[in-house]
């Protein structure tokens, strides 16, 4: 199959690595071409924030493209020093490189295993490849299959069941609270760092309305542009909170800024359903003893975390079962890819085989002729059609098992092409 | 055949049926479900054929858990169906076994000579058709509360999950809060208009009997009294100064006790009107 992988990823190549060996756009159509046509390979790059992976293969040749080549071709295309891109990368080759993508597509290899991104990044990854016309048979049989074996590690493990970042927990904490967003108030406290990503994903649940506050009237203002919001005063704080379904809270502030008793006098005042409160703050803005499930539902940075923990550490225990669904598919791709290769010999021979007994048989009919009966002639035919499938069963059955050292010439295919000059 | 179906067959399926409910909950596997399904599906095919072939009074306790019952057990398919992950059964069955468990209890009116439902629907006339419809809108009230009382229980223990932070999708899978409390909500405004007007309907036949002083010691007549005040409370308290969550599903399950007493206490208009 001649199949090569060679990348950098986030295990071994730090961030400021990465992101310079990054392919985007109009440079990755480039690179792609660039491969197709300077190695005579079929190429697909795949490039995210956390890896890239080159994924080569020629079928029929005799070889893979050179690592040592590869690499600088990379470090070529970002216009890098070889000796500084080299270290990074990492190289796969055949049955190993099969075993890489499965990994890679069914994130068992990402950074948060589990999370159901890099999929889609592999799907992309191949369609704009194949876009640029450098998938060919290799390529194009495999990446089906890691699709498929992506999604089967899904379904029948639970490797991706739940959240494992803290803004998404967030959102599905709101979800068991929420049904429809579209008549739901968001308030927003303060401007930390740490909310951005939980206000993105709010903002995605489409609410009615966003509020932001700040001590700093200036820095609402920014978020609140931001995000599509309204900004309000920091003193109106108690009344937005009145007429708030969904709180974020971000601020700095060394004090709670919510204290129970506080709390308590907007809770009279609210005559809405359930206030969902979610403080990211450190130290925390709203006093622990507000949440009791029904009317106020306080989750801090810690819970969020917790549940992340869990979601992970729960992952982890699907690894295994997935790792094992992986060592099948790569042991039945290869298998296939062999019995694939082998395909065009065995008929090669099987139809050399049985030119080779007509001919023999027809000459040795035309000789009796007049002295068979039509009995005769079918046991004589029945005969040779037997010894020929005795002979060739020897050589199709050690064929379809013999196991060649990976990236070697299958020996076995070779002898017997050139035994029965099966040459195309 | 139809003859043959007792109230043990379905009674038995939904019993399975909420058995494999359990154990879905327990380890999660689409067969389970599907077998729960299965065996719900079942028993209500067994419930209906039951109904039909020896018709239930609505005067007798048992008719009238009986009809309950199977009007929960179509909310059940329905949720179950519509609702595929999540937990609908584990919530809904123990309500449907409940009152047909509760409906054995008392005195079986099925093959009394007062005659069933349906013959009453056919010779509907005097006294008699206003003890029908005081029946049924009771009935159609009772489904009400029993739903309401479904969504409080739902309720109550979703608000448990939160309270206790249990992580989002562990442990049984279940509608939003707000979903739950809107279910509640629409239930009871659904039973209230049918709880008042069967009421009043029954005031009107203690008047027309002259029984209007006796009938008041009658424990139907004051459970149905307890469960409108209970109602009107609950209305008041929602509407009036905006209680909800927790308290309203404390009062509903309050509602949905009076209720069941009032089903299970002697009918007097419908025994009444058809002996």
């Amino acid at each position: 199959m001649n199949l090569l992988v060679v990348g950098a990823s986030f295990k071994t190549a730090p961030i400021d690595v990465r992101e310079r060996l990054g392919f985007a756009g109009p440079k990755l159509a480039s690179a792609l071409q660039e491969l197709n046509s300077r190695f005579d390979c079929e190429a697909v790059i795949l490039s995210t924030c956390n890896r890239v992976e080159l994924y080569l293969a020629r079928d029929g040749a005799p070889n893979a493209p050179d690592v040592e080549l590869i690499g600088e071709f990379l470090a070529q295309e970002h216009q890098l020093p070889v000796e500084k891109v080299r270290p990074h990368l990492y190289h796969e080759g055949h049955a190993e490189a099969v075993k890489h993508l499965f990994r890679v597509a069914s994130s068992l290899d990402s950074m948060i295993v589990g999370e159901g991104q890099i999929a889609g990044q592999v799907k992309r990854a191949y369609e704009f490849a194949q876009e640029q016309g450098t998938v060919g048979a290799v390529l194009h049989v495999l990446f089906q299959q890691a699709f498929a074996v992506a999604k089967r590690v899904r379904t029948q493990t639970g490797i991706g069941r739940g959240h494992a970042s803290v803004s998404s927990v967030a959102v599905d904490y709101v979800r068991q609270v929420f049904d429809h967003f579209n008549d739901k108030t968001v308030l927003v406290i303060g401007a930390g760092k740490m909310g951005e990503l939980t206000l993105r994903h709010l903002k995605d649940l489409q609410p009615r309305k966003i509020l932001v506050t700040n001590r700093s009237p200036d820095k609402a203002i920014s978020v609140a542009q931001g995000c599509g919001g309204q900004a309000i005063a920091w003193e109106q704080l108690d009344d937005a909170l009145v007429q708030a379904d969904i709180v974020l809270s971000t601020t700095g502030a060394p004090e709670p800024i919510m204290t129970r008793r506080r709390f308590d006098g907007i809770l009279a005042r609210r005559t809405g359903g359930t206030m969902v409160i979610l403080d990211i703050a450190v130290p925390r803005d709203f006093d622990p003893r507000i949440h009791d499930g029904d009317r106020a539902c306080l989750f801090n940075i810690d819970d969020l975390k917790r549940i992340r923990e869990q979601t992970l550490s729960e992952r982890q225990k699907h690894v295994q079962p997935a790792e094992n669904i992986i060592a099948q598919e790569v042991k039945s791709f290869v298998s296939d890819w062999k019995r694939r290769c082998h395909g065009p010999v065995i008929a090669r021979l099987t139809k050399a085989f049985e030119e080779r007994r007509q001919a023999i048989v027809g000459q040795l009919l035309h000789r009796l002729n007049g002295k068979l009966t039509d009995d005769d002639r079918a046991e004589i035919e029945g005969a040779f059609r037997l010894l020929q499938n005795r002979l060739l069963h020897g050589p199709i059955s050690a064929l379809a098992k013999e196991t060649a050292p990976e990236g070697q010439r299958h020996t076995l295919l070779e002898a017997l092409r050139k035994l029965f000059h099966l040459e195309e | 055949m139809m003859e043959r179906v007792t109230i043990f067959c379905f009674e038995a399926s939904y019993a399975v049926a909420l058995a494999l409910e359990l154990l879905q909950l327990m380890k999660p596997k689409p067969l389970l479900r599907v077998l729960g399904l299965g065996f719900g599906s079942a028993g209500f095919l067994a419930h209906t054929l039951f109904i039909l072939a020896q018709p239930p009074s609505l005067a007798d306790p048992l008719g009238s858990v009986l009809f309950l019952a199977w009007i929960l057990a179509i909310f059940y398919l329905y949720g179950s169906v519509h609702h595929r992950h999540l937990a609908w059964g584990l919530f809904v069955l123990p309500f449907v076994l409940g009152l047909i468990v509760l409906g054995e209890l008392f005195p079986s009116g099925l093959t009394a000579a007062r005659g069933s439902l349906w013959d009453d629907l056919l010779h509907l006339r005097g006294e008699r058709f206003w003890g029908i419809l005081h029946g049924v809108l009771l009935l159609c009230a009772a489904v009400g509360v029993s739903v309401g009382c479904v969504a409080s229980v739902m309720y109550l223990v979703q608000v448990e999950k939160l309270r206790a932070k249990t992580a989002p999708g562990q442990g049984m899978k279940m509608l939003s809060l707000e979903r739950i409390e809107a279910m509640n909500r629409r239930a009871i405004l659904w039973a209230f208009p049918f709880l008042t007007v069967g009421l009043l309907v029954g005031i009107g036949l203690q008047v027309q009997r002259n029984e209007f002083t006796e009938g008041w010691s009658s424990p139907k007549i004051l459970s149905v009294l307890g469960l409108w005040v209970v109602f009107a409370i609950l209305l008041y308290l929602r509407y009036g100064v905006h209680v909800r969550g927790r308290q309203a599903a404390w009062w509903t399950l309050l509602a949905f006790g009076l209720m069941l007493l009032a089903l299970v206490s002697g009918h007097p208009f419908l025994q009444g009107g058809t002996s």
